[in-house]
């Protein structure tokens, strides 16, 4: 049983997205526990392409393809976990990238990190305007919302949105989190974050933080 | 002086200890890149385009579409910072995908920008859909028209034109995760995309280029560095097609174009990361793709770097007994965020490691458009009391007391950008349609 979570692990650390995705289904139609899958195989498998990248062994492109299989590896899993989840209390995070701008790098590896650490996270994409930022954090309630942007132009629109926050009596409650290539310790800051995702790993690490230090 | 080859002669017999006439910025600039010593270290200025139009007041929308404002703009703020060496350089990213019908997201203050949701490429077969490059479409005309006039306005060895590199370009084509994936697990279609980028693009752009009279043109490749590629899949891929390109258009149209020089760029964000073999490796890049042999740092995080590594990498890779020359770029967000006496500092510490025996220029990675223009004050003043040769024995001693300098709009006045950068004040949207 542990070879298949070993195999599924290896299959995210090294990219095969086809074949991870073919592990878990295996996996789940041999009636594998589903979170024994996910925790064991799947998210043990992204932990360690991030302990790779730590370590300077693993690099940008290691990371996009471990991501592809993290997600690929999903996709059957998630129905499945949905459903055996229940009414289990389960975090959201809001995520998307300011207007004007359409850098979905980084936002793609986060959320694929959020994912793995529990988080129900809610893409709301790129070029996204303020308006849907507030609307969303109506609708879903999160525990965090995270504001991406890779120039210094459009970066400057994240003071807008925590603004608008504030104004509409919704900060309250609500961590916000910023990160992207232009973005700073000090930027978050100065616009009044609760953190700032210096990369994938990091982020994770400081959602989970203010989260408590654990999800679900 | 203003004749560019006497600046520029003037740069290397100063350099070399003839020691006549005060030497221009270029002079300079030309004289340190050479390995010598100046009268000081240069400041060699930055890449400015969001930060120039926020200084200036003008709108984007006019701003990355009007060839003339976008080089009065950049010529007009280099010179009110003092910096030694202009550079004029717009959203270089951007405008081979965007003629070729790339999806594009254009708004009121910040660069247009590649909506990669919506890829240009997504399979081998939209390669032979889409191409040439047709010059005469986007902003293609109005990129060759900033060449033009970036030489007739500032001529020198570094004005010229500019474009996207061949592996930048396939990223904003189809999405870097998507090109990465190819370039990792499909070798075909990886070379089909590199070959597209240089035969169907690259080249009839700088046939345009040469055509045009711009001779000289640079390509932006921040999607080549370090960590985004690795030095190995930099040396198979970007390198062989940077080369090439050169090769091309040195026989067949007497021009340089310098592809894949980012790809050098040790960009690594965590200092519990640096790597020094790694920054080696990436330095290395840049002896193969620069048409002048130098040790350089650009966009990375520089200030938390230890800069006895790159002296040694420049005395290391220095021929004949003399180091590489080296041109050390202030990272971005540093100068956004950090006080002036930070700045101070740094530059401090910068010239006691790498300038003592010249062969330094120093400048600015890429200028945020919220930087505080005290801070770029600051580094110029502090570059020009610091680095003054001979370099002091102490440099700590020296103080440099609170700047004071005169708003831009004031300075404006008289200066011969000052109408066209007044005059893109007024436009309005309604009144004339832009783009998008």
């Amino acid at each position: 049983m542990s070879e298949k979570y070993a195999e599924i692990s290896k299959a995210v650390v090294e990219g095969e997205d086809v074949q991870a995705a073919k592990l878990v289904e295996d996996a789940l139609a041999e009636g594998l526990p589903p979170l024994d899958i996910l925790n064991q195989g799947v998210v043990a498998g992204i932990n360690k392409t991030g302990e790779l990248w730590t370590a300077n062994q693993y690099f940008l492109p290691d990371v996009i393809l471990s991501a592809d299989a993290f997600k690929a590896a999903m996709v059957p899993l998630e129905p499945r976990l949905k459903a055996s989840q229940g009414d289990q209390l389960v975090r959201k995070f809001v995520i998307g990238v300011v207007q004007g701008d359409m850098h979905d790098l980084g936002k793609s590896l986060v959320c694929a990190m959020l994912a793995s650490a529990g988080f129900e996270v809610i893409d709301l994409g790129i070029d996204v305007p303020k308006e849907k930022f507030i609307e969303a954090v109506k609708q879903y309630k999160p525990a965090i919302l995270g504001l991406g942007a890779y120039m210094s132009t459009t970066m400057l629109e994240m003071k807008d949105v925590i603004a608008e926050l504030k104004k509409q009596g919704l900060r309250d409650g609500l961590k916000v989190m910023v990160g992207g290539v232009p973005t700073s310790q000090e930027f978050a800051d100065e616009v009044g974050a609760d953190a700032w995702g210096k990369d994938a790993m990091l982020a994770m690490q400081k959602a989970l933080e203010l989260v408590g230090g654990k999800n679900g | 002086m203003a004749n560019p080859t006497l600046e520029m002669l003037h740069g290397m017999l100063y350099s070399k200890g003839i020691h006549i006439g005060h030497p221009s910025g270029l002079a300079r600039v030309v004289g340190a890149m050479t390995g010598g010593t100046m009268d000081v270290v240069p400041f060699g200025g930055a890449q400015i385009h969001d930060h120039a139009m926020t200084v200036a007041r003008v709108p984007a929308r006019l701003y990355y579409w009007n060839a003339e404002l976008l080089v009065d703009t950049h010529l007009a703020v280099n010179r009110w910072y003092d910096f030694d060496m202009d550079t004029v350089l717009a959203d270089a990213y951007n405008f081979e995908v965007e003629a070729m019908g790339g999806k594009m997201i254009y708004s009121d203050n910040a660069m247009p920008t590649v909506d990669v949701s919506h890829p240009l490429i997504k399979e081998p077969a939209d390669l032979d859909k889409i191409g040439p490059l047709d010059v005469s479409k986007g902003r293609i005309p109005m990129a060759i028209e900033v060449g033009q006039l970036f030489i007739k306005k500032a001529p020198g060895p570094f004005a010229g034109g500019f474009f996207c590199s061949h592996w930048s370009l396939i990223c904003q084509a189809m999405g870097y995760p998507m090109a990465v994936r190819v370039l990792k697990r499909d070798k075909g279609f990886a070379t089909a995309l590199f070959d597209w980028a240089n035969e169907r693009v690259l080249y009839p752009y700088m046939q345009a280029l040469a055509r045009a009279g711009v001779k000289n043109a640079t390509g932006a490749d921040a999607w080549a560095c370090f960590p985004d590629l690795t030095p190995e899949l930099v040396e198979e891929w970007v390198v062989p097609y940077a080369l090439k390109l050169r090769q091309q258009c040195r026989k067949e149209l007497k021009m340089t174009a310098s592809a894949g020089g980012g790809a050098c760029d040790y960009c690594e964000e965590d200092p519990a990361k640096f790597d020094k073999a790694m920054m080696f490796k990436c330095w290395d890049v840049a002896l193969k793709t620069f048409p002048v042999k130098l040790a350089l740092t650009a966009m990375g995080r520089n200030q938390d770097w230890d800069m006895t590594w790159l002296q040694d990498y420049a005395l290391q890779r220095g021929k004949g007994g003399h180091k590489l020359p080296i041109m050390a770029s202030l990272n971005g967000r540093f100068m956004r965020d950090s006080t002036p006496e930070q700045i101070i500092a740094k530059i401090a510490e910068w010239i006691e490691i790498l300038g003592r025996e010249g062969g330094l220029v120093t400048g600015i990675g890429n200028v945020p458009a919220d930087t505080p223009p005290v801070n770029i004050h600051t580094a110029v003043k502090a570059t020009r009391i610091l680095g003054k040769y001979p370099i002091a024995a102490d440099l700590s001693k020296i103080k440099i007391e609170p700047l004071t300098f005169q708003p831009f709009d004031e300075w404006l006045k008289g200066q011969p950008e000052e109408k066209t950068i007044l005059k893109a004040r007024e436009w309005k949207p309604e009144k004339k349609k832009v783009l998008a």
